[in-house]
């Protein structure tokens, strides 16, 4: 169950990074932002457009590792989201992202992008932040 | 995008719009899975488009046709208010994939309109489209009988029952935990109370007919990972909590569909449980001859064994389970904070409380920093899975700062926590204190 559809999504991942960003024609081009419930009846297909309206970083060391590895995967906001944490919490972060979470990040990458959380978000490392191991 | 300044370091640059179909791709999937021909349209960004965008944002903004959000006015800090498709405006923790914040106003009715019911996705493939003639859930694993169900044979097939229940997400309230960890920060809203409607779990397992030696039963939904290296969102319970009943499939909230980020067609309800188990665009329920086990269980959603979940900074808990029932807690949800009063005048104190099922019996309520503590009114039970609202009447005798605070127990005389901590900031439920102004 699982495995075939990782690997199907996959699969259209790549056909869709082809592709280009073209719109399938049967969904609107404007998002649909009224108020109201959706009807099972009405009409069978039921669609929403996402909007999107995500913060974008200051240049700075590490950035080109931050949007290649992070960014790719969640919006930038789950960086600003957080109130400034300690070195050796964004280090904790991003490890956990790279081992446990499946984030493509290479060893090398991990200081770098580290680095750049810390000059964006970042405070004096106290000696005793907490390690978010499980922090969902 | 609105972090107040003291956490940012400059030049942050602020809220970039992203013209949205500039950005935005929908993947059409009809092969996603060939035993229901379920249809998975799913939203991601498309990679090569977000680079070139936010290349050239480092230097100089994009205009936007629309500008999605506006500022929450009037709170003790500014967070932005954004609206989704089929939302009203809900505070934006995050876009993609989003997390949206109920404003604790909409706690003033007994039920969280569907508009207003946060959101919250961990993956970030979710589902955008979903064809109703091709939908099917699909039930398999160590059943003798697979099933593939269309939402309109759950209707017309199934007995339909009907709970009210509190859907609060693990991470509730995570933004009060000292020191501070990470995740989605949020404030008291990510929780609401709904009336769910559908079909109980157990009467499609029985349908499927369960065979002998069944130990767990998991969910998948619509929702997929954005690389294949991360875990899809798979969630379990008991084969025996899985048949008690009261675990269903809803088809319905507050008496209309869901919204699609809130789980359309169908979603788990498992009352008195997190969030985390709630799988929303429910497609996949498979029985399961052993225990299941997978990332989003194994290493993820875990809180310490101890009492409440808690643990020291200093001192991690080296025993850790998956977290399950609510504990006790209460929520103001007036006055606002940045509220002013008037000496002499009556004014109500208004709230919320919830446990796993055992139901609320008292809410006490201190307008003295805990010195003394009188009964607030309970409103009558809903359901035993509902929240209770509560009252108190309260009329300022003089000037200045008042620390107002709420201490909710329950039928087996459980109450709020004094203080609490853990790594992953989960179950939240320190007696809330609330500073006001009488004037």
């Amino acid at each position: 169950m699982v495995p075939k559809k990782k690997s199907t999504v996959l699969a259209l991942g790549l056909a869709a990074l082809v592709a280009g960003c073209g719109h399938p024609s049967n969904v609107s081009k404007e998002a649909d932002h009224s108020i109201t419930n959706a009807r099972m009846s009405d009409n069978p297909v039921h669609t929403i457009v996402m909007p999107h309206d995500e913060p974008v970083f200051p240049p700075g060391p590490g950035r080109d590792e931050f949007v290649t590895a992070c960014v790719v995967c969640h919006s930038p906001r789950y960086i600003t989201m957080q109130p400034r944490f300690s070195r050796s919490t964004w280090l904790s972060e991003v490890k956990k992202m790279k081992d446990v979470y499946g984030a493509h990040i290479s060893d090398e990458q991990v200081p770098k992008i580290t680095d750049y959380l810390v000059s964006i978000n970042g405070k004096p490392d106290s000696g005793q932040a907490p390690k978010g191991i499980y922090g969902e | 995008m609105h972090i107040p300044s003291k956490d940012l370091a400059p030049p942050y640059l602020g809220g970039l719009i992203l013209n949205q179909d500039s950005c935005l791709d929908v993947r059409n999937n009809p092969g996603a899975d060939s035993t229901t021909g379920n249809v998975r349209k799913v939203a991601f960004m498309n990679r090569r488009r977000f680079f070139q965008v936010a290349g050239a944002a480092g230097a100089a903004l994009m205009a936007s046709p629309r500008r999605m959000t506006s500022v929450l006015a009037a709170s003790s800090s500014t967070r932005e208010l954004v609206r989704f498709p089929e939302k009203t405006e809900m505070i934006l923790l995050t876009d993609r994939p989003p997390q949206l914040e109920t404003p604790i106003h909409y706690f003033r009715q007994d039920l969280t309109p569907n508009e207003a019911f946060f959101v919250r996705w961990h993956l970030e493939g979710i589902p955008t489209s979903v064809d109703l003639r091709t939908f099917r859930l699909n039930i398999s694993g160590h059943v003798r009988q697979p099933l593939q169900l269309s939402v309109d044979e759950m209707r017309s097939q199934f007995e339909p029952i009907s709970i009210v229940a509190v859907n609060q997400c693990s991470g509730n309230s995570r933004s009060f935990f000292e020191p501070r960890v990470p995740g989605g920060q949020w404030k008291h809203g990510a929780v609401g109370n709904a009336k769910w409607s559908g079909v109980p779990l157990k009467s499609i397992l029985d349908r499927a007919q369960v065979k002998s030696g069944a130990v767990d039963v998991s969910f998948n939904g619509l929702d997929a990972p954005p690389l294949p290296s991360v875990s899809d969102f798979v969630k379990a319970l008991s084969i025996d909590h899985a048949r008690d009943g009261e675990v269903m499939i809803a088809y319905a909230m507050n008496d209309h569909a869901l919204p699609m980020v809130n789980g359309f067609p169908i979603r788990l309800i498992v009352p008195g449980w997190y969030g985390t188990y709630w799988v929303k665009a429910l497609s996949d329920i498979t029985v399961l001859p052993q225990a299941f086990s997978n990332f989003w269980t194994d290493k993820a959603y875990r809180i310490p064994s101890g009492p409440n979940g808690t643990e020291s900074p200093k001192n991690l808990a080296k025993d850790t389970i998956p977290i399950n029932r609510f504990n006790v807690r209460s929520i103001f949800v007036r006055p606002d904070p940045d509220e002013t009063l008037r000496r002499g005048m009556p004014t109500e104190i208004e709230g919320i409380a919830f446990d796993a099922g055992h139901g609320i019996r008292r809410v006490e309520v201190s307008t003295d920093g805990g010195a003394t503590w009188a009964d607030a009114r309970l409103d009558p039970e809903i359901g035993k899975y509902s929240w209770r609202r509560w009252r108190a009447a309260w009329t300022p005798r003089s000037r200045g700062q008042y620390r107002l605070m709420a201490r909710a127990t329950n039928a087996i005389g459980e109450t709020q926590s004094k203080e609490q901590w853990n790594r992953s900031g989960f179950m939240w439920n320190v007696i809330q204190q609330v500073d006001v102004r009488v004037q």
